[in-house]
């Protein structure tokens, strides 16, 4: 009789566990369920070619759309990973692939990890102390707020995220392709473009995926970077708009017309956010299955 | 009194545990407690013993292996990882143009001078080495010596299959290829000699362009042989190639090795006495980094000179 109260506790414990660990997992996804849904509500109802074709009319009661602010972030993520994802995976090299050789690989792991939890905000105020206000002052101009300035402070974000990630991949792959490399006479410069790098493809470029879909929706480090712009403009040496900006302007002003926008830019910038990471999926899921043997 | 030993043993090959890449060894002056006495066999083994007790006795080797015309210099060799030493002060020639097999206990240091002569040991951090070893007349440790040059000198095969991931034929070229070859016929032509010398080329040749890691394990340590002779090396080393492979693929791998022994001057380490008894012309009887005996396989095995040979290659020691 004892054995058998033993397990009556021993599984009126596991289904109180259970139901905890549920009920937990429920409450967590119905509300991010209910934060969907809810700017999914607001946010399509302002949807519309108009939003995505659309400038800015400056007309309050009719705003126009959000053409200028789309480019806008597709553009400064492309010039932040332009900089960021070779400086990144150079880096992530340098710390997987040359350990005790060469000096500070330890430090350098710290600092980056240290990088990678800096505030936005923190780099958002180092690019205008860094970039806009040197620049400023070469070019005697007034403000020299600008989408290369905002570039800059995201691919600072980036670039350690990348290196650590790529850092993390090349030490997946087995020792025994280096070794085989090496063997046959490789160079370590060839050992690493040409076999081991190929052999994290995958993974690094989930890492890249990450950071790109991580700088795309920040908004603090191109606060005093790229300042945001009204206008449609293709040109990175002048203000820059970008959807978080724009999000930003619109949400936190009057008018009511500007705050539907707003909606639906949150809704369209999740949108992109959800398109890379379904991506990174893809390329994850391809990247198992071409590594099933090693 | 030798009793053809070598057909009434069970095959070796499922050993439990294969050798690891690097092995560390103690470096023991005296005798340890663990070991045992200094005459721990109660003097059967006098050599064993000696080793055991930190000495490196001369070895055995016979006069039919010190006489043929050889390739490779071991001479006085020794190498540290850190503060053990691996190697103690081995000295053998190796025979050009035929196959040499080191057999050896667990730890003995094979793997260790396998890896000594293509100076695979230079990665490991903490490494130092002492002696000589000459490839065809040139110190392999000597200064100024292009270790990149060296390497393309020499193929190597691994315990456990490491085809690269890329195509099969990619696969077979990548040693011309980082030498800069581009043209298509050089490489195609390279690629099918190199697979039809390593037996494969009926198998893979209507997918040369499908990755290397849908292979089996005996097919993928057959395409790194091809890898490895694809720029006719001066010797080929192979260390325990089949140790990672099921009987079948193993006989096949034997069979390879061989035929490739024909046109290459092989040194293979292997924990298969049966394997080296079969494939090698000659076999050196490593323990603890020193060179035990070494001389014609057939002598190794069914004539050995010293009681510790016999008994490690009929399985009753070691």
């Amino acid at each position: 009789m004892a054995g058998s109260f033993a397990e009556f506790r021993r599984r009126t414990f596991s289904s109180i566990m259970f139901g905890l660990c549920a009920a937990g997992s429920a409450l967590i996804i119905s509300i991010l369920l209910l934060v969907i849904g809810y700017l999914a509500w607001i946010g399509v109802s302002s949807l519309s070619w108009e939003f995505l074709a659309a400038v800015p009319t400056g007309d309050v009661a009719n705003p126009g759309g959000m053409r200028h602010a789309i480019d806008g972030t597709i553009i400064l993520v492309g010039l932040a990973s332009a900089v960021g994802v070779p400086l990144g995976v150079l880096a992530g090299i340098y710390l997987s692939e040359y350990p005790s050789e060469y000096a500070a690989t330890g430090p350098l792991r710290f600092i980056a990890d240290v990088l990678t939890g800096v505030p936005s905000i923190v780099v958002g105020i180092l690019g205008y102390e860094l970039v806009v206000v040197p620049v400023s002052r070469w070019t005697d101009s007034a403000v020299s707020f600008s989408g290369y300035a905002g570039a800059a402070a995201l691919a600072f974000i980036m670039i350690p995220i990348v290196a650590r990630t790529t850092e993390e991949m090349l030490r997946l792959v087995p020792q025994s392709y280096r070794e085989g490399s090496l063997a046959l006479g490789a160079t370590r410069a060839q050992t690493i473009f040409r076999v081991v790098l190929p052999g994290a493809f995958g993974g690094v470029a989930t890492g890249i995926m990450l950071a790109m879909g991580r700088i795309a929706g920040e908004t603090a480090p191109l606060l005093f970077t790229a300042l945001g712009s009204r206008l449609l403009t293709h040109n990175p040496a002048e203000p820059f708009p970008s959807l978080t900006l724009q999000i930003y302007t619109y949400a936190t002003g009057p008018y009511p017309e500007q705050k539907r926008l707003a909606w639906a830019g949150i809704l369209v910038l999740l949108a992109m956010l959800f398109v890379v990471n379904l991506s990174i999926r893809l390329i994850a899921a391809r990247h198992a299955r071409t590594r099933v043997g090693t | 009194m030798p009793v053809s030993p070598l057909m009434t043993q069970p095959p070796t090959s499922a050993k439990p545990q294969p050798e690891p890449p690097q092995v560390e060894l103690p470096a023991r002056k005296r005798p340890i407690a663990s070991v045992g006495p200094a005459n721990a066999s109660g003097g059967q083994y006098p050599v064993i013993d000696a080793i055991k007790r930190g000495e490196t006795p001369e070895p055995r080797r016979h006069e039919s292996v010190m006489g043929v015309p050889s390739i490779l210099e071991v001479r006085d060799f020794q190498l540290w990882y850190g503060q053990n030493k691996a190697l103690h002060g081995v000295t053998m020639p190796i025979a050009e143009g035929k196959i040499t097999s080191i057999i050896g206990p667990s730890g003995c240091g094979k793997s260790t001078l396998l890896r000594s002569v293509n100076r695979l040991n230079d990665l490991v951090d903490g490494v130092r080495t002492a002696g000589s070893i000459s490839l065809k007349g040139e110190d392999v440790y000597a200064r100024g010596v292009d270790v990149i040059s060296l390497r393309k000198r020499l193929g190597m095969v691994f315990q456990k299959p490491n085809p690269f991931p890329m195509s099969i034929f990619e696969n077979v070229v990548y040693a011309l290829r980082i030498s800069g070859e581009r043209r298509k016929s050089v490489l195609e032509a390279a690629c099918e000699k190199a697979l039809r010398q390593a037996a494969l080329w009926d198998e893979v040749k209507d997918r040369l362009k499908s990755s290397a890691m849908g292979m089996s394990g005996g097919q993928q340590q057959r395409l790194c042989i091809a890898r490895a002779i694809v720029c006719e090396p001066q010797v080929l080393l192979l260390d325990e190639p089949c140790s990672a492979l099921d009987p079948i693929a193993t006989l096949r791998i034997e069979e390879l090795i061989l035929e490739i022994g024909q046109r290459y001057t092989v040194l293979i380490v292997t924990h298969n006495m049966q394997q080296a008894a079969r494939v090698s012309d000659f076999t050196a009887f490593m323990y603890l980094g020193r060179l035990v005996e070494y001389g014609r396989t057939a002598d190794i095995f069914q004539l050995p000179r010293l009681r510790e040979t016999e008994d490690y290659v009929t399985g009753r020691f070691g």
